[in-house]
């Protein structure tokens, strides 16, 4: 496959919004439905495939680590980027960076996390049971279902499983079991990194989002909802109908 | 939806009354109706006003005329009263991404009898019509089930036929719905205290509607829609959890509830699901409309939270002052 910042007609640091804009445009001028008397026809589809193809890669590859788990955990994810592996052909510089996400495959919700390249570490003293190890290995490799099994026949519960197992239900979109497991594994052993990190990434998850979210005023201004807000400002421009506050003439608005 | 008791006294009010209570009052979505709890499944993906401009609020308003109108050709009178705002917002979501021919237009009706106002419609318009009206079906049906609601029964047989059209023209995706309701109503009865799994069957639910094609982005629609659905359904948990304490029935959030950081913990998790939802939602392509989109999913969903929350504190304040 092609470079995808290429198809897109986009440089490789090109910002999110140039990218969505560099895409609509292309996809409108090789959309089927506008080439339908094209004499290209076929052409011009194979060309649209390449655009959307090429759209995904990229945020796919900025935003690794988020992963499909949510997704019928089918094991899409399994062999999602890596397996078209156009990286490791390429070889013009671009790809480089990215070949190490494969073995993890996407970590479901953990997007805001930036990936889990640091996870990990090999087997520790903490494995000495085979099955946490086994549970650790299909953590690691991104089948979750199976880490979950594992870890559910298990009725010794340390650290380790905790944090495993708030890795497993994080692939699976457990969004509410994963943090508290992470939290509890942390707890116990207070002094351990990966625990203490996997913790605060939960806590800290939503801070993309909370950041946004506070360019809004409060939707719930206190004031009832928003139609009855509206209907007493058409009251007061009914009363002092000169006044600027008339919604620019259009007196619909206060429906 | 939104509460409509306040605002009938005052006369201008009748209007919107008309557009906006009715079909509520009459269903009796929202929290009243709700004797499921997943399945109170209407009046969260709305907008924040206070922040829009006019020219995007005109541009949603259009959209969701658009929805009215065809919910009224396709299902008649009835079938217009299931018109929702959550459905504006499929609409426009789907919009942006796959950028359909539009109709425009303006019209008169009777929620705005006197000003003539802009309408947009699409084949998604079309869309959001038929699963408006599939939602709301299984709703009033539920409802009569659970509570033997005449009025509930009465509703879901007006719908039914329209419902019918329907079960041919989406067999995959309404018998995954059905399976899917039948499943959080079977665990409810049970009692099942597990938070991800009760969220992630109703979540699963709004993930068919947002899914409108089988094509490249299907993955990114469904995660949206899931995480969303998940939203709304420990939104609308959060926001019934004293009732359904009381009245002893059924609440997911219950086994929570005696936990000191019950309001922080709630709070948590819901920014968890809404903060999955907007990544995938930043992930599409979208351009058009992007404002008003953004403005719904950070700020216009918290609406019936942020609600219930200053709700709750001024309670605590009288009892506080009370205990003085």
């Amino acid at each position: 496959m092609n470079n995808p910042y290429e198809v897109l007609g986009v440089s490789g640091n090109a910002s999110e919004e140039e990218i969505k804009k560099a895409y609509r445009t292309l996809s409108r001028k090789y959309h089927p439905d506008a080439n339908l008397n094209n004499p290209n026809k076929a052409q011009a589809e194979e060309k649209f495939k390449q655009i959307q193809e090429a759209y995904q890669q990229i945020v796919k590859e900025r935003t690794e680590g988020y992963g499909n788990g949510g997704y019928g955990n089918t094991g899409y994810e399994r062999n999602g980027y890596n397996s078209r592996g156009y990286d490791s052909r390429d070889g013009n510089g671009y790809g480089g960076g990215f070949g190490g996400f494969g073995s993890f495959g996407g970590f479901g919700s953990f997007g805001s996390f930036g990936g889990f390249g640091n996870f990990g570490g090999g087997s520790t003293g903490y494995e000495e049971d085979g099955h946490l190890r086994a549970a650790g290995n299909y953590v690691r490799n991104g089948y979750y279902k199976e880490a979950r099994n594992v870890l559910d026949s298990m009725s010794e519960k340390n650290a380790r499983w905790y944090y495993y197992s708030a890795l497993a239900h994080g692939g699976l979109g457990n969004t509410v079991a994963a943090r508290e497991h992470a939290k509890r594994a942390s707890v116990m052993e207070p002094g351990n990194a990966d625990y203490r990190n996997l913790a605060y990434r939960f806590e800290n998850g939503g801070t993309q989002y909370r950041q946004r979210q506070y360019t809004y005023g409060s939707p719930y201004a206190g004031s009832g909802n928003f139609c009855l807000r509206l209907c007493i400002w058409n009251l007061i421009c009914n009363v002092c109908c000169n006044g600027w506050m008339c919604c620019g003439g259009s007196p619909y608005r206060g429906y | 939806m939104l509460s409509y008791s306040e605002s009938i006294t005052i006369k201008i009010n009748l209007k919107c009354f008309i557009v906006q209570s009715l079909p509520c009052k009459l269903l009796r979505f929202g929290r009243e109706g709700s004797g499921l709890k997943g399945t109170a499944m209407f009046g969260y993906v709305i907008i924040n006003k206070g922040d829009m401009k006019f020219r995007e609020f005109d541009v949603y308003h259009a959209y969701y005329c658009g929805l009215c109108r065809s919910l009224k050709e396709k299902y008649g009178l009835f079938g217009q009263m299931t018109l929702s705002y959550d459905m504006t917002f499929v609409i426009m979501l789907l919009t942006g991404l796959y950028e359909p021919e539009e109709a425009e237009g303006s019209c008169k009706c009777v929620a705005h009898p006197f000003e003539k106002h802009g309408i947009r419609r699409n084949e998604f318009t079309e869309y959001a019509a038929d699963m408006n009206l599939l939602l709301s079906y299984y709703k009033c049906k539920d409802d009569w089930e659970d509570d033997k609601k005449y009025r509930q029964r009465f509703y879901a047989s007006l719908l039914e036929k329209g419902y019918r059209k329907l079960g041919g023209k989406y067999r995959k995706k309404t018998r995954k719905i059905e399976n899917l309701m039948g499943q959080i109503k079977k665990e409810e009865e049970a009692g099942c205290r597990d938070i991800d799994k009760m969220s992630r069957l109703f979540g699963e639910v709004m993930a068919e509607v947002m899914v409108c094609k089988e094509d490249i982005w299907k993955e990114n629609l469904y995660r949206l829609g899931l995480y969303l659905g998940k939203f709304i359904y420990l939104c609308d948990a959060y926001e019934d959890i004293e009732k359904d304490l009381k009245d002893g029935n059924y609440n997911p959030l219950l086994g929570m509830y005696e936990n000191p950081d019950f309001e922080e913990e709630c709070r948590e998790i819901l920014t968890m699901m809404m903060a999955e939802c907007s990544k995938e939602f930043e992930k599409l392509p979208i351009l058009e409309n992007i404002e008003i989109l953004r403005n719904i999913i950070y700020s216009g969903v918290w609406y019936r939270y942020e609600k219930v929350r200053v709700k709750r504190k001024s309670e605590e304040k009288g009892q506080a002052k009370k205990n003085e």
